[in-house]
């Protein structure tokens, strides 16, 4: 079942600044989906539009089931912007508790899953000092946090990991599965490419205010698999017509199927060439984002 | 729960702020000062007994110690005390609540929960005015006992000072808030409100003063309409008896000079309305400050007139013989117009002094939280 449903959704900013052209997004109920694109693609807008900070000019979709904007909705979700600001003057408890009261948190509840989710976020023992005495990362967890205390459906984190060192990252990854695990949905925008791929089951890369590619990350690669055989010393003659392509010493051999380079070692073997290695080789997210962008000549955002 | 959550969040971001502490130490400076004033058999008493000053008007027993203390409370305490110099440093600690509240990064958290935009606007506009409840709230219990205590009036009226200071902080409040949540700059909403309270300073002691000019141009013109009348009939007694009196062309410029200054009255009327007119319209759809704290005068005044207005004007000693006065002497005049003026603010309505003015908050918060409402943050 889908917990995001988004079709076409357009944003045009009083500048006339056309965010989002029709973006279309399913996430499923238990998957971790992740958002990418370069800066000013549109996906915080795309995130504050789901959140109801922003108002869409054209949209058409659900949350959990319930038309975009529906408030009550918004009990059942979590959500960390990017940049967020916690009040100086509460204390990390404090703003815990303020912000599911807000989501309207019973009392008893907001008592222990403060508790436990400032351990489980690794700020036991800050949860009576001011945010003001917080270091970015910490800042971050409590973030996560403050968008785990209505024990939501559906997470929505923008930049999660952001100011966080690589131990806070890894832990922050961790928790992420274990939601997942849990059963709750997360909609991830990041600009870490390698912690996304670790976690995400499908992406969706945004350039311009559209989504230029969605799926699984692997559905996503297939065409881009290979394999890559490296010889040592001349190639011989034959090499080019055998092949897909060749840099330098290595012939390119497109496709999943091993069946395919059989032949090749073969008569390489055969003609007594030393092969140096026989690699299948992968894009990876980050080849795969890049494509994305330079497709649309360049990052930035739409006009 | 939602407004429960907001009014603790207002209440621990004020009590962080120095400034809150400050004014309510201040407060509290002012309270001592003001129970050191005491009444004994023979005089008052000042700085708790350190200054006696005797006065066989104010003492213990006299029905004038009432009035002055609790004129000192209603006209100094409130007036200058509340709606001046605690009102700025309210508004200095509250000017920058919504600024703070629409900044990027906080406002996503708040906005971004099951909580409509206008009750979520709303509500934090009430519990901003938390700051102001409170500091009066505590002021008013102080001054309850300092008047209980020194003049054994325990007068519950005094807490009236809660609401009506509160309404009279909420009028500059609003505009605040709309500047705020326009500018995202605490500083620049609390200047503009700054001016726009001088400006209402302006308008209303303008129409004061012009309403001052009327009211003794009519008193004039009724003065001298009714000496033109006794010197007509004077006049016609005295044809009657002896035609050929000299006393005639006397009493004749004097009619000539009572026409004269009654045309010249009404002249300077007329112009005097044509501004007036459009200074009382103005007034009439802007928050009225003054009249606003004024209605604690009001409400706590003597109804014997023993208040502190009547010790103002020196009636302490003249006030068994106030009716005796020459009432064709500039005194009288004078006095004439201003019981006419406090007849005339005393008697306009609630509805013109609290509901036109709160009409104007509702449609300066109506423009903030349309644009809260329509904001894309």
């Amino acid at each position: 079942m889908e917990v995001i449903q988004l079709h076409d959704v357009e944003k045009v900013y009083r500048g006339k600044v056309h965010a989002l052209r029709g973006v279309s997004i399913d996430v499923m109920e238990g998957e971790i989906f992740g958002l990418l694109g370069p800066n000013g693609a549109g996906k915080s807008t795309l995130v504050k539009i789901l959140m109801t900070v922003i108002h869409a000019s054209k949209a058409s979709g659900s949350l959990l089931q319930k038309p975009i904007g529906h408030r009550s909705t918004l009990k059942k979700v979590g959500y960390l912007p990017e940049h967020h600001r916690f009040p100086y003057y509460l204390t990390g408890k404090e703003v815990l508790h303020h912000y599911a009261a807000l989501s309207k948190v019973p009392r008893n509840d907001r008592r222990s899953r403060s508790s436990s989710l400032l351990s489980r976020l690794g700020l036991s023992g800050w949860e009576d000092k001011k945010t003001s005495t917080y270091s970015k990362g910490m800042l971050q967890r409590l973030g996560i946090a403050q968008s785990l205390m209505n024990n939501p459906e559906l997470l929505i984190l923008d930049e999660p990991t952001d100011g966080v060192d690589p131990v806070g990252r890894r832990e922050i990854r961790d928790l992420l599965l274990e939601l997942k695990d849990e059963g709750r949905a997360i909609f991830l925008n990041s600009h870490l490419l390698s912690e996304l791929e670790m976690v995400c089951d499908r992406v969706a890369i945004m350039v311009k205010g559209k989504v230029t590619m969605q799926g699984t990350i692997d559905s996503l690669t297939k065409d881009s698999k290979r394999y890559e055989i490296e010889i040592e010393g001349n190639l011989p003659d034959w090499a080019e017509e055998s092949c897909d392509s060749i840099q330098g010493t290595m012939m390119i051999v497109h496709g999943d199927n091993a069946s395919s380079i059989q032949p090749i070692i073969d008569r390489l073997r055969s003609e007594h060439c030393t092969i140096r290695s026989v690699k299948p080789v992968r894009e990876n997210l980050e080849d795969l984002f890049m494509r994305a962008v330079d497709n649309t000549d360049a990052p930035g955002a739409a006009q | 729960m939602q407004f429960k959550a907001l009014l603790i969040d207002a209440y621990r971001q004020l009590s962080a702020a120095k400034l809150f502490w400050l004014t309510l130490g201040l407060s509290a400076i002012v309270v001592i000062l003001y129970g050191s004033i005491g009444f004994y058999d023979d005089g008052v008493s000042l700085f708790y007994g350190l200054w006696d000053i005797q006065s066989d008007e104010l003492h213990s027993n006299s029905l004038w110690a009432r009035g002055l203390y609790i004129g000192i409370y209603s006209s100094f305490l409130v007036n200058i005390w509340l709606a001046w110099v605690a009102t700025i440093l309210a508004l200095i600690s509250t000017c920058s609540i919504f600024p703070e509240f629409v900044h990027s990064g906080s406002i996503e958290l708040t906005i971004s929960k099951p909580i409509g935009r206008f009750k979520l606007f709303l509500s934090k506009y009430l519990v901003s005015l938390l700051f102001v409840v409170l500091q009066v709230s505590i002021f008013c219990v102080g001054v309850f006992f300092c008047v209980g205590l020194r003049v054994n009036d325990w007068n519950p009226m005094i807490f009236s000072a809660i609401p009506i200071v509160a309404v009279f902080y909420s009028y500059l409040f609003s505009v605040c808030v709309l500047v705020g949540m326009l500018t995202r700059s605490g500083i620049t909403a609390l200047l503009i409100t700054g001016v726009f309270w001088m400006g209402l300073w302006s308008i209303q002691t303008t129409e004061s003063i012009l309403t001052n000019f009327v009211t003794q141009y009519q008193v004039d013109i009724e003065r001298f309409e009714e000496g033109l009348i006794n010197s007509e009939a004077s006049l016609a007694k005295i044809i009657e008896k002896s035609p050929d009196d000299s006393r005639i062309e006397r009493r004749q410029e004097r009619i000539d000079s009572f026409r004269t200054d009654i045309e010249d009255s009404k002249e300077a009327l007329n112009t005097l309305d044509k501004w007036h007119g459009p200074i009382s319209w103005i007034l009439t759809v802007t928050p009225k400050t003054a009249q606003t704290i004024g209605l604690l005068d009001r409400w706590l005044s003597d109804p014997d007139g023993f208040d502190i207005g009547a010790i103002m004007n020196g009636d302490m000693e003249a006030f068994e013989n106030m009716e005796e006065i020459d009432p064709t002497t500039h005194d009288a005049r004078q006095r004439e117009t201003m019981r006419r003026m406090r007849e005339d603010y005393e008697t306009r309505s609630l509805w013109y002094v609290l509901g036109t003015s709160l009409l104007f908050e509702v449609f300066v918060l109506g423009l903030a939280s349309w644009y809260f409402c329509r904001k894309d943050f």
